[in-house]
């Protein structure tokens, strides 16, 4: 059996705030050092799938240095390796090269995958879950699927939020439905799915395939009674961390003595691009509690709950508790942090409080995505020095001082926008 | 100019004792995720010379696995990149590197091929941080045969160095190997640039009769006579860490602040080969104090004052102080280590004290030179069994096993060796 993934990566993210303003939702960092994509990329090579392309779209540029030509994951090779894919024009003057869903998008793509592959792997490049798809792919050939999809039970208040998936005692899918308000059904499918290349190609060009923007919403639904769907039950961790709370969570759960999601299984390593950096550097007055710290970072503060990226910086008197924070952000001597996360290369002035009192008022902006006293600061941001930053507050990227109100910023505000 | 570097890792390091027994010096783990090497190697690409050999002879296969095709230090390349030349056996000669410069001798093809004009020789065996551009400027605005890096040493240790006396122009005049008196404190750091042609020549000519040909005792002190050795002043960040009380004072320096060598500068990145590892997992009850703790490692007891390598769990109820930890070594619960240096694998029994008591003076009966300074060692793979009492300078041989710590139920006294 030859296989090809790909990975879905395009889209934009919006319910993750700031994280998202500068870079695709699958070039997130998560859990200090990795990116998200790096999950279902590690999945690929751990699974032995050497062959992987990347669809890309909103944001690529984050993605596209992070991916490379594949070292870290061993995809820098002669056959196969990784592609990163991007929209192109088709002809001159033609309007609407834009990919308008996942199905457009692998529809543009599709001349990517060579006669010789079988079947093709179709992921999201925005979960965070460790898999062997080989068990997966083996089902699908046993069963002769035309396509089978990974499914996991959710509780069924949750349904809303997935395709739920109902199937006869063989597995066989006999039902599909996308987003319902009302189900019986508790298989929720993952957005993992194994075609076969025939059917995949044949359906996005042909009638009535070729006008369907959306896998999930389009092409599974007209699939289901007269193609042979299976669903692949999968029990493992995972998680969609597509909003800031859901993020928040999955990253401090790693904080837990026996972590769903483990990193240190030397049989399943996530890998990912690191820069070189020397040992993380904890100081004669430093206080570390409960953290994930990164190489590369130097903590001569208070460090509690927490997860630090490499080369953070946190100066001594400083207090760091409950937060996120990114690759070389400066926490300056006396600042607090409390329940926030922190971009890339932010730098938090000494006495600055981000994350401060117990109003909860919700963001004004964006008051269904920040509510839940989450503080958020965009990459290459300034807080300046004594400046107090209370609960889902946003601060825009590369805000600068001049941004700043006077006085404090209250519950709710947003910076630099 | 074009400028090639060789550097020699071939050496014993014998007193580093079991650290260096399954290894070469030049190999050998420093600051957590470092090897000795990674400095030098690191130094020749941050100073922009891309063709690199490494000479090796003595227990190379760690060195091997650590720069395999050069790809760490982006020497992974076409033209140049790096080269491991291992001694080898040809038609009427077969030779093991009998000196530091016969080494050098037996790859002339090597130094030819490249077609270099300007040959680097470094040791592989010393931490620092060195530019070597403002050095071959010099050696070129010089038309130097010979040009040597020096610094200023401590009066006392001058009999461990190459002396150099050089005139106002900073020409060589008198160059003594390891003087008992010394009329200067410039030291040699071995850190030398020549030009190829007189290099070629001079190996060529001297190697006939000195089997063990050696840069300081025979190569340089010649062409000093020549008159066309020139002495570059450093006065950055240099040590060879050539014994175990040498390692672990280097090491304890780094992690005290006080230390001149800054491995966080983002313009001269150290360099190295490291697996990938998950961010170090510190625990609800875990205490870290003026540490480096690397990415892998899980500390859920107390460290203090100590260097962790890579992949190193501290067990709830342990205690670490003043020690250096190497990759993957576990250390069990209730479990103390106090000055001591652990090799990689290690496994340390629960409630068992390693570094034990205040003897600190009693040497180690099997190697006193080496072994005096207090830090026990412990060997590569060693399995300590659980609740032991493990005085000072005591030496566990590597992959030792319970069997051998019957003759210990219960104290193994400082001075002693296990395995």
């Amino acid at each position: 059996m030859s296989v090809m993934a790909m990975i879905l990566a395009g889209g934009e993210g919006p319910a993750l705030s700031v994280l998202t303003a500068m870079r695709s939702e699958a070039a997130v960092p998560f859990g200090g050092k990795y990116r998200i994509i790096d999950f279902a990329l590690s999945n690929c090579v751990n699974s032995g799938i050497y062959n992987v392309a990347i669809l890309t779209q909103y944001q690529p540029r984050s993605l596209n240095d992070h991916i490379g030509v594949g070292r870290p994951w061993d995809l820098d090779r002669s056959t196969g390796g990784v592609r990163l894919l991007q929209p192109y024009q088709q002809s001159r003057g033609e309007p609407g090269a834009w990919q308008e869903g996942t199905a457009d998008a692998l529809r543009f793509n599709l001349d990517v995958i060579r006669e010789t592959v079988e079947d093709v792997l179709i992921l999201a490049g925005d979960h965070v879950y460790k898999m062997d798809y080989r068990p997966m792919l083996r089902f699908h050939e046993e069963q002769n699927a035309d396509l089978t999809m990974a499914v996991r039970n959710v509780p069924s208040f949750e349904a809303y939020r997935y395709g739920m998936v109902s199937s006869d005692p063989d597995r066989r899918v006999v039902g599909y439905q996308e987003k319902p308000r009302r189900t019986a059904s508790t298989s929720a499918s993952m957005g993992i799915y194994v075609i076969r290349r025939e059917l995949l190609v044949d359906w996005l060009t042909g009638e009535p395939g070729r006008d369907q923007r959306d896998f999930g919403g389009e092409v599974i639904p007209s699939f289901v009674g007269n193609k042979r769907l299976y669903a692949y039950p999968f029990q493992g961790y995972w998680a969609d961390v597509g909003t800031v709370q859901a993020y928040w969570e999955a990253n401090i759960a790693l904080l837990s003595e026996t972590p769903a999601l483990d990193l240190y299984d030397p049989n399943w390593v996530i890998h990912t691009r690191s820069e070189e950096r020397p040992a993380a550097l904890v100081g004669p007055e430093a206080r570390v509690e409960g953290n994930l710290l990164c190489d590369g970072c130097r903590i001569e503060g208070t460090v509690i709950r927490s997860i630090i990226s490499p080369g953070v910086y946190v100066a001594s008197g400083a207090v760091v508790r409950d937060a996120i924070v990114m690759t070389d952000t400066v926490i300056e001597p006396g600042a607090e942090v409390d329940r926030a996360i922190l971009d890339k290369h932010v730098v938090v002035g000494a006495n600055a409080r981000v994350g401060c009192g117990d109003d909860n008022t919700s963001n004004r902006w964006v008051p269904e995505r920040l509510n839940t006293g989450l503080t958020m600061v965009g990459k290459r941001a300034i807080v300046p020095p004594g400046k107090t930053l209370c609960r889902n507050v946003v601060v825009y990227p590369r805000a600068s001082a001049k941004d700043y109100p006077e006085g404090d910023v209250v519950s709710g505000e947003t910076i630099g926008a | 100019m074009r400028v090639i570097a060789l550097i020699l890792a071939g050496g014993a390091g014998t007193r580093l004792g079991v650290l260096s027994e399954q290894r070469a010096k030049p190999a050998v783990p420093f600051a957590g995720r470092f090897r000795i090497i990674d400095f030098t190697l690191s130094n020749c690409v941050n100073s922009g010379i891309y063709g690199v050999a490494v000479l090796t002879q003595y227990l190379p296969r760690s060195l091997n696995d650590h720069i395999g095709i050069g790809r760490p230090w982006d020497l992974d390349r076409g033209h140049g990149g790096a080269r491991l030349l291992q001694p080898y056996q040809g038609r009427g000669h077969q030779q093991w590197y009998g000196g530091t410069a016969d080494a050098v001798l037996q790859n002339l093809d090597y130094l030819r091929e490249s077609r270099a004009d300007t040959v680097v020789i470094l040791s592989g065996d010393h931490i620092y941080k060195m530019d070597y551009r403002p050095m071959l400027r010099l050696h070129e605005e010089r038309q130097a045969d010979l040009t040597v890096a020096v610094m200023h040493v401590a009066p006392e240790e001058t009999s461990r160095f190459g002396i150099v006396i050089t005139n106002d122009r900073g020409r060589v005049d008198k160059f003594l190997e390891k003087p008992k008196e010394a009329p200067s404190t410039l030291a040699n750091m071995g850190v030398y640039v020549f030009s190829a042609n007189v290099l070629i020549e001079r190996l060529r000519a001297l190697g006939a009769e000195h089997p063990d040909l050696d840069f300081g005792k025979h190569v340089i002190p010649g062409m000093v006579n020549d008159g066309n050795v020139f002495a570059y002043p450093f006065a950055g960040y240099w040590v060879d860490v050539g014994t175990v009380e040498a390692y672990w004072q280097t090491s304890m320096a780094l992690i005290s602040g006080q230390s001149e060598l800054d491995l966080y500068d983002p313009k001269w990145v150290i360099h190295t080969r490291s697996e990938e590892r998950a961010p170090v997992k510190v625990g609800p009850q875990a205490t870290i104090n003026q540490s480096m703790v690397c990415n892998g490692s899980i500390v859920r007891g107390q460290v203090d004052r100590s260097v962790l390598s890579p992949g190193v769990y501290v067990s709830p109820g342990a205690v670490v102080r003043e020690s250096v930890v190497m990759n993957d070594t576990w250390i069990g619960p209730g479990a103390v280590v106090d000055r001591c240096i652990l090799d990689k694998n290690v496994s340390v029994g629960p409630g068992t004290y390693l570094g034990w008591g205040d003897d600190y003076l009693t040497p180690n009966q099997a190697a006193p030179e080496i072994f005096h300074t207090g830090p026990t060692i412990v060997g590569k793979g060693a399995h300590i069994p659980s609740s032991r009492r493990i005085g000072r300078n005591v030496v566990i041989r590597p992959d030792v096993d319970d069997d051998e710590f019957t003759a210990f139920p219960e104290v193994v006294p400082s001075g002693s060796t296990v395995g």
